[in-house]
């Protein structure tokens, strides 16, 4: 380690000290370290003071951000939070022109919002006219801040070639100006400008500043866009973007409440419920799958928007009428439409027949043509209603009654209809009861061999003893029971007791040609999974030989689930247990289908039995059934025969069992036991 | 500059060789000379001094650097006790340059450019230290340093590998310390 090098200071001190360079006078040289002092003092005092000054500006810079950030936060809109930022910054500034505007989403285009005016009646005029420009991207100052996304600054607005208000700033004193963007990600969502009567140099510090209150800005456009896109998902279907139920109740609500103010006053008032329920949703969706049904929905939402949009129906013109008119899904395939302030219930069916027209053209899914038709009833207001459940209750009804006629149809809703429902519903209950008290006989109507005269069979018939309304015949409740599990109880029950019939009748008929006694059961029924288990353990209990059980289930039901009821029918015919198509001829039946169908008999539909001599068709009917099910190897039975006319033309055709009450009508056991003791013949 | 590294010069040359050799150094560069410490100044006043001392002196100007930054550091020490009073020896002092020292300076003097060093701590024996203003007062620094050992009575050596004064990219001071014996 060296030790430290002293030569440059003694060299110093030599050359320093030479009398050469001091040619000063002692008092010169003080008097020149003097200024030196107090130069160095006034240097050091300014730059304190504009250190100063400098940290003053910071602090109340400071000061606004953190006022504006605590306002933004507590804003309850946008508009609330741009006045309150302009209004702080223009105190700041000591500007006295703020102006907010704020981005019209779907044009693009900056529209006026907000204005603070130090001195109104100076700037009227020149917020007049600011109103009533629109600044396109690139024009002007908003015009720029817009495209830029920054901060712009303009030292003499009236010097400036971009600046479309320069003539009217000159005249009344605006001079420089600055704008900045309040931002939200990259996009430019408002514009605010501020203006001084005084040119002024750009303040980068300034503009640095305006920058974080544009961010804070956003934000609050930010939150309130949010909160605003959370509420409207409350009152939205996702899938459709259509109002909710919740959406609908409100405003059927606000109807509701409208009608009870313009009844007072005597005014006419009047709105409409329409309920709409495409037809066989569930096939589309099941067959092509979950995501073509979903653009099913949306496309279906589409045509029903469009049905009102065009509509002719509402007096007020020149108004949106999707505006006036609500349409919301409730989820599934269900829609509702509250038209409101219609004349008449003929404005409903209108856009019920528009709706239908929509309807007619196919729905391309996919590229797939797909044809869709909606059920759907329609409820007025004229009822008296005090809640929207009522509204949407009776058009609900009202749709049922559409579907129950076919598809594609409407209906609207009158009392009828209604107390149609309380009956059922009242059925439903006594229904109930009846399976806990064994309300319920069967009733045997004979089915005679045409060849032979003889009886050769028995079909079994439910009764209802009604303990107030007395006899009721399946028409009446078995559709009630299907349209709730009571079906299942039911039909257990017929199955049951036919069997111990059987199983009576088995010992007493012993004698008898072979004969069977037939069961109508449901497909709702036949779906059940231990269907087979359940009749095979009937015919073990009650020893019965299987040729003596046969099964009615209608074509209609046969054929509409056609794929999971064949198997169940194989197996039946297996075990000796016959099948017969009930009211055969009324519904579709696929050949093909039918062909491969292990089925005993083809039973047809008294309809075309009945109408034999008066309808040529039906007579024709007949012999196609007839000839259909014999090429098929089935037996054929003929329902409804009354007249001997009709016996002989069936037995012409070489039909082979008949049924009706030529025969008998359905009678007790204890008479068929009477009726079979005479061993009648035909 | 910072008016500071000025103020400093004056009172090196003001206690060691009195006023009249400062007035006569004004004298010789020209130079107002009114410096006040939270003032910023040209940098070519201090090169300036320097070259006005290597002139009268016939010394290579850096020797003259490197004095002052010697000379310079314990007044460093007088007015700001409270960077030098946590430490025993000059290595751990030095090494609170950037993590301690400039940034108050920063705090004091908004904008001051001072430099930022870089350490290679993983010898004991030396310390490496990267040297890169575009000042390129490396000798000023060796100064301090050695200014600092003395300070804390310590022997150092300061060897400088690269330097930008010979076309390297930064300066390279490589510094060995030993205790003196007391």
């Amino acid at each position: 380690m060296r030790a430290p090098n002293f030569t440059a200071e003694a060299g110093f001190m030599t050359v320093m000290a030479s009398p050469a360079l001091f040619p000063q006078t002692e008092p010169e040289r003080l008097k020149k370290r003097l200024e030196r002092e107090r130069k160095a003092r006034l240097d050091a005092e300014r730059i304190a003071e504009l250190g100063m000054r400098q940290l003053f500006m910071k602090q109340k810079e400071l000061e606004l951000l953190r006022e504006v950030a605590t306002a933004a936060n507590e804003a309850e809109s946008v508009e609330q939070a741009l006045r309150m930022a302009i209004e702080r910054i223009c105190s700041y500034t000591n500007w006295p022109v703020g102006h907010a505007y704020v981005l019209d989403v779907p044009n693009g285009e900056l529209v006026s919002s907000v204005w603070h005016l130090k001195s109104p009646e100076q700037f009227e005029s020149f917020r007049q006219v600011s109103d009533r420009i629109r600044f396109p991207r690139g024009i002007g100052l908003p015009g720029r801040v817009l495209d830029s996304g920054r901060p712009a600054w303009i030292q003499d607005v009236t010097q400036d070639d971009n600046f479309p208000r320069a003539n009217l700033a000159k005249d009344i004193g605006v001079r420089a100006g600055f704008g900045f963007p309040v931002l939200v990600g990259k996009e430019v969502m408002a514009v605010l400008e501020f203006f001084s009567d005084t040119p002024s140099e750009p303040d980068a510090l300034l503009m640095e500043a305006m920058g974080h209150i544009g961010t804070q800005l956003g934000r609050v456009i930010e939150r309130k866009r949010y909160e605003k896109q959370l509420f409207h998902n409350a009152f939205h279907d996702s899938l459709t973007d259509l109002p909710n139920r919740a959406l609908l109740f409100d405003r059927l609500n606000q109807a509701l409440a409208r009608a009870k103010r313009y009844a007072v006053q005597n005014k006419d008032y009047l709105f409409a419920v329409i309920f709409i329920d495409l037809d066989r949703f569930k096939v589309v969706n099941d067959s092509l799958g979950h995501l073509v049904g979903d653009q099913l929905l949306v496309e279906m939402s589409r045509r029903i928007q469009r049905c009102l949009r065009t509509s002719d129906t509402v007096a007020r013109l020149g108004e949106d009428q999707s505006e006036i008119h609500t349409v919301a899904r409730f989820g599934g395939d269900e829609y509702a439409i509250l038209l409101d302030d219609i004349k008449h219930v003929s404005d409903a069916t209108r856009v019920v027949e528009r709706l239908r027209k929509e309807l007619q053209m196919p729905f391309n899914l996919d590229g797939r043509e797909v044809f869709a038709s909606a059920s759907i009833g329609i409820a007025l207001s004229t009822t008296g209603y005090e809640h929207p459940e009522e509204l949407l209750r009776d058009a609900d009804i009202a749709m049922y009654r559409a579907k129950a006629l076919g598809s594609g149809r409407h209906q609207v809703f009158d009392i009828s209809m209604h107390e149609r429902i309380v009956k059922l519903l009242d059925t439903e209950n006594d229904l109930r009861r009846a399976v806990e008290r064994h309300e319920f006989q069967l009733h045997y109507q004979p089915i005679v061999s045409l060849q032979s005269g003889r009886v050769a069979g028995f079909e079994a018939l439910v009764r209802w003893q009604h303990p107030d309304r007395g006899l009721i015949y399946p028409g009446e409740f078995i559709p009630v029971a299907e349209e709730t599990e009571l079906i299942i109880p039911i039909s257990e029950w017929i199955l049951r007791e036919a069997c111990q019939q059987a199983h009576e009748w088995q010992a007493q008929f012993s004698g008898l040609s072979p004969w069977s006694v037939s069961v109508n059961l449901t497909s709702r029924y036949f779906a059940r999974k231990n269907l087979l288990q359940e009749i095979g353990s009937l015919i073990t209990e009650n020893k019965l030989d299987p040729c003596h059980l046969r099964l009615e289930i209608t074509e209609s039901q046969i054929m509409q689930n056609a794929k999971t009821i064949s198997e169940t029918l194989l197996h039946l015919d297996n075990s000796g247990i016959g099948i017969y198509i009930d009211d055969f001829g009324t519904g579709y039946s696929s050949l093909s289908y039918l062909s491969s169908f292990r089925v005993h008999s083809l039973k047809i539909d008294q309809s075309f039995v009945g109408a034999l001599n008066a309808d040529e068709k039906s007579a024709a009917i007949v012999r196609s059934i007839i000839s259909l099910g014999h090429s098929l190897g089935l037996k054929v039975i003929a329902e409804g025969v009354e007249t001997a006319e009709q016996l002989n033309y069936l037995r012409a055709l070489q039909c082979d069992y008949g049924q009706g009450y030529y025969f008998s009508r359905p009678v007790d056991t204890a008479t068929i036991a009477d009726l079979i003791l005479q061993k009648p013949q035909w | 500059m910072k008016g500071i590294v000025f103020n400093l010069l004056e009172e090196v040359i003001r206690r060691e060789h009195g006023e009249e050799t400062w007035d006569a150094l004004l004298e010789a560069t020209r130079l107002e000379g009114a410096y006040t410490s939270l003032g910023n100044y040209p940098d070519q006043d201090l090169a300036k001094f320097v070259g006005a001392a290597s002139v009268a002196l016939k010394m290579p100007a850096e020797e003259i650097t490197r004095w002052y930054g010697r000379r310079a550091l314990p007044l460093f020490a007088e007015r700001y006790p409270q960077f030098f009073a946590a430490h025993k020896s000059a290595r751990p002092f030095l090494l609170t340059l950037n993590s301690i020292i400039h940034p108050e300076v920063r705090k004091i003097y908004p904008g001051a450019d001072v430099p930022d060093f870089q350490f290679d701590t993983s010898s004991k024996e030396v310390l490496v230290m990267d040297y890169g203003s575009k000042r390129k007062l490396c000798m000023f620094a060796e100064g301090l340093i050695e200014g600092a050992a003395e300070y804390f009575g310590e022997a150092v050596k300061i060897e400088q590998p690269k330097c930008m004064h010979r076309g390297d990219e930064k300066c390279v001071l490589r510094i060995s310390l030993q205790k003196l014996d007391s």
